[in-house]
């Protein structure tokens, strides 16, 4: 499912200015992330993609629904939107009440609803938890239930609000796995995040946003050789992308695999 | 997102040097000489004759205004019309709608009522509007009311705007979950325990956060706290305190030998 | 005699059966930086509340072996005695505001207050409190009005003045965005450049390896290693146990099977290391 956003400007009451002029069109399928230092407009523009919030001027259609004629209900079944703090959302009992509260509310059956709680538990690896009460797990598990209620919606674009954040190691490989399998189902798959390390190995394409205006769109590649572009938004490039730059390697690299390759090429060439 | 705490309006004015005791010791007899019935016009001769200049005194008047149409004349106005319809005495009936009568006496009731409580909350607003609570606070302290009972109401005042806040993201979550929250009463009533079990237990874990972190810094140390905050307090001062309380016991004698 | 000394320290919180900490040992010398590596659940946190005195004291549960911070015991001392040795920083910027103070001087005092010290003596040290975090400039705003950095930097204001021997941070940057992560890093270096003894839970390697003069590696309750921050940062022992490591070091671990990194060269952890170490492996053809 396509979106598309023209000309979106948004303003804060208060006369404060979050968004001028976005032009931008996500195809089905896309793995794109959103980088940018705070108060770049990054968060202001994921949370129009579910209607949270609504433009100013100009539109945003998700498919064939413009956002302003949908309730964000309805918009959940086409946008699922996973929020950063877990807390402010989890209530049942159990986790498997949890994760079927979406399917519900859309309007699913018993029977689509229990497939979809179990595709979700089975993703998440909360195998052993789906009995527990959501506050007896620990942060990092409660952030798997926050994750896994929103792919129970089953809705072709998901959105994740800075998944790394005070998650460890293990942690984030669950979750870059999580975003490979949504994607081979072929979902689109939106992220705001300031670990550009994890944006640049695990995300195809790389908007960076500055002061309310989109300052680079790109693939991963593209975008993470702007050094200078970035800078002006406080983000810095990974980690092996500015090893690669110090060994004066010829193309930019953007994780392990093309570090690698492009060392064994100036090797060889030595 | 900065919100504003308090009431409180920063300016130089003399209602604004007096100690935090002396306004409260005011409000307070102004209160009671409203409520103790010792004539029907003393609440609004107190009114216009007292708060109202005390609000260009403090240098308030603006807001003290804005405060009194928004928030206080609804509420005064809704007290006034209860009052003027169901009050159940009366004979001399002004006009009916319906089966409630308003008479002149429910009429005359309702003005004593509006006006009393109109004098009551506009006197505290003065205060509120010209002391900053840390040192209603700081004061209080340090005369003995307790540390722990002033952290309380401190902290109270700060964390209102705090909670709209995180209600706010609560319902933008459930939102994105499907829940629909807005429209028919059906939909209201459902979305309640959505937003309030999550609001609960995020508090639940914040007290405990907190009550770690003032712990921290000393809280419970078994020392004599100190204050940063220098609250005046002359002679002038405590004489007009105790003349202010001379006011009451004279005003309640009166009203006990009046009966 | 170290500052710091945990001695066969294990402790179970109130609501399991399963110690959080198993028979650790630790010492601390004075001026020391010490930081503490390890996954989510390793027992960092358990460690941090446990050196602050909030374990046993504040979250009851049982506590067996021995911890004294200069020359205290934990288990014979309060709370609010304890507290003023020891000063603690946790992940959570905005629980950690009083909430009952208008300013940010005002939160910074609130601890002197406490203290019952003398208003002027109070005024000074806030004033130098906060020349040296640098947030001087925030002296008038609401605590509430800040970004989570400088609610981070005001936490560590507020617990640097009241003069602690030692300071224990539990992951204080991990609820930040970059700049106020950087920020606050920065804050933490200067506190122990002024000769503060550190101790820090953290997960961002890069910067344990800048910092640190010493690791512990924790996993399941234990130190399941311990050395200088090259030492720790690269031993197996780290991935093994599921605990990030840097992507300097990974890199160069796969290039050193390929033949590509040299076999004496140490591994990298930061930036630097990893030209040092990529480009001497080049020279040697």
């Amino acid at each position: 499912m396509k979106i598309e956003i023209n000309n979106l400007h948004f303003t804060y009451p208060g006369e404060i200015i979050a968004l001028s002029g976005i032009n931008l069109s996500i195809e089905s399928g896309e793995k794109v992330a959103i980088v940018g230092q705070n108060g770049s407009g990054k968060t202001t523009l994921v949370k129009h993609f579910n209607g949270l919030l609504l433009p100013t001027n100009g539109t945003i259609r998700i498919g064939d629904w413009d956002t302003k004629d949908h309730s964000v209900a309805e918009l959940a079944s086409r946008v699922g939107y996973v929020f950063q703090n877990p807390d402010e959302q989890l209530f049942n009992s159990d986790v498997k009440s949890e994760l079927g509260f979406g399917p519900r509310n859309l309007g699913y059956d018993d029977d689509r609803t229990e497939e979809l709680v179990e595709d979700a538990i089975e993703l998440t690896g909360l195998d052993n938890y789906r009995d527990t009460n959501p506050y007896d797990l620990s942060p990092t598990w409660r952030k798997m239930v926050a994750l896994g209620s929103i792919i129970a919606l089953d809705s072709p674009i998901v959105v994740f609000d800075e998944p790394t954040t005070g998650q460890d190691a293990q942690s984030v490989e669950v979750i870059a796995r999580i975003a490979d399998e949504l994607h081979s189902r072929g979902k689109t798959l939106i992220t705001i995040s300031h670990d550009i390390d994890f944006c640049a190995e695990n995300f195809e394409r790389i908007i960076a946003m500055s002061e309310g205006e989109i300052l680079l769109d790109g693939s991963v590649l593209e975008v993470i050789a702007q050094e200078e572009s970035l800078a002006t938004t406080f983000v810095d490039p990974p980690q092996l992308t500015r090893l690669g730059k110090e060994l004066g390697f010829d193309q930019t690299v953007n994780d392990q695999a093309s570090f690698l390759g492009a060392y064994r090429l100036s090797h060889e060439q030595n | 997102m900065h919100q504003k705490l308090s009431f409180y309006v920063d300016r130089d004015s003399f209602l604004h040097h007096l100690n935090p005791l002396t306004k409260l010791t005011l409000v307070l007899t102004l209160v009671i000489l409203s409520f103790l019935g010792l004539s029907y016009w003393l609440p609004t001769i107190i009114f216009l004759f007292i708060i109202i200049p005390l609000s260009f005194l403090g240098k308030v008047a603006q807001e003290f205004f804005n405060a009194t149409v928004k928030l206080l004349l609804p509420v005064v106005g809704f007290l006034f019309v209860m009052q003027a319809f169901f009050h159940p005495d009366g004979t001399q009936v002004i006009f009916s709608i319906w089966i409630f009568d308003v008479t002149v006496e429910s009429l005359s009731f309702a003005y004593l009522t509006a006006s009393r409580i109109l004098t009551m909350v506009a006197s505290f607003l003065i205060l509120l509007l010209t002391t900053h609570p840390s040192d209603l606070m700081s004061d209080l302290t340090r005369r003995g009311v307790s540390g722990n009972l002033s952290y309380v109401i401190t902290s109270t005042l700060q964390i209102i705007p705090q909670m709209q806040v995180k209600a706010g993201t609560i319902i933008d979550a459930q939102q994105s979950r499907g829940l629909e929250t807005t429209g028919n009463v059906f939909n209201r009533v459902k979305a309640v325990v959505p937003l309030v079990g999550p609001l609960v237990f995020g508090s639940l874990v914040e007290v405990e956060e907190r009550a770690i972190a003032i712990e921290a810094r000393a809280f419970t140390a078994p020392l004599k706290k100190t204050s940063l905050r220098e609250i005046p307090d002359r002679a002038a001062e405590r004489a007009a305190r105790w003349i202010f309380i001379g006011v009451i016991i004279i005003a309640i004698g009166l009203r006990i030998w009046l009966l | 005699m170290a500052l710091v000394e945990l001695s066969s320290v294990t402790y179970t919180y109130p609501t399991t059966d399963k110690p959080a900490l198993k028979d650790i040992n630790l010492k601390v010398e004075q001026g020391e930086f010490l930081a503490i590596v390890g996954s989510n659940e390793a027992g960092k946190s358990t460690l941090c509340y446990t050196i602050s005195g909030f374990i046993p004291h504040f979250f009851h549960g049982d506590l067996v072996g021995e911890v004294q911070v200069a020359g205290l015991n934990l288990e014979e001392s309060k709370l609010n005695e304890w507290v003023l040795n020891v000063g603690l920083v946790f992940q959570n910027p905005f629980n950690q505001i009083s909430g009952s103070k208008f300013t940010v001087f005002e939160e910074i005092a609130f601890g002197l207050e406490n203290l019952g010290v003398k208003r002027s003596e109070m005024i000074e040290r806030v004033e130098r409190a906060m020349e040296l975090t640098g947030i001087s400039d925030l002296a008038d705003r609401s605590p509430y009005s800040l970004s989570g950095g400088q609610q981070q930097k005001v936490a560590l204001t507020s617990i640097l003045v009241m003069e602690p021997q030692v300071f224990v941070l539990d992951e204080p940057t991990s609820q930040l965005d970059p700049i106020g992560a950087r920020e606050v890093f920065e804050v933490i270096k200067e506190m122990s450049r002024a000769g503060i003894t550190v101790i820090m839970a953290e997960h961002k390697i890069e910067w344990v390896a800048e910092f640190a003069d010493r690791v512990i590696a924790m996993h399941d309750g234990q130190i399941i290693i311990e050395g200088s921050p090259q030492e720790v940062l690269t031993s197996p022992l780290l991935p093994e146990h599921g605990i990030g490591t840097s992507r300097y070091t990974q890199a160069a671990k796969q290039a050193r099977t390929e033949g590509l990194f040299s076999e004496t060269t140490p591994l990298p952890v930061t930036l630097d290391q990893a030209v040092a170490g990529f480009s001497g492996g080049n020279h040697e053809d």
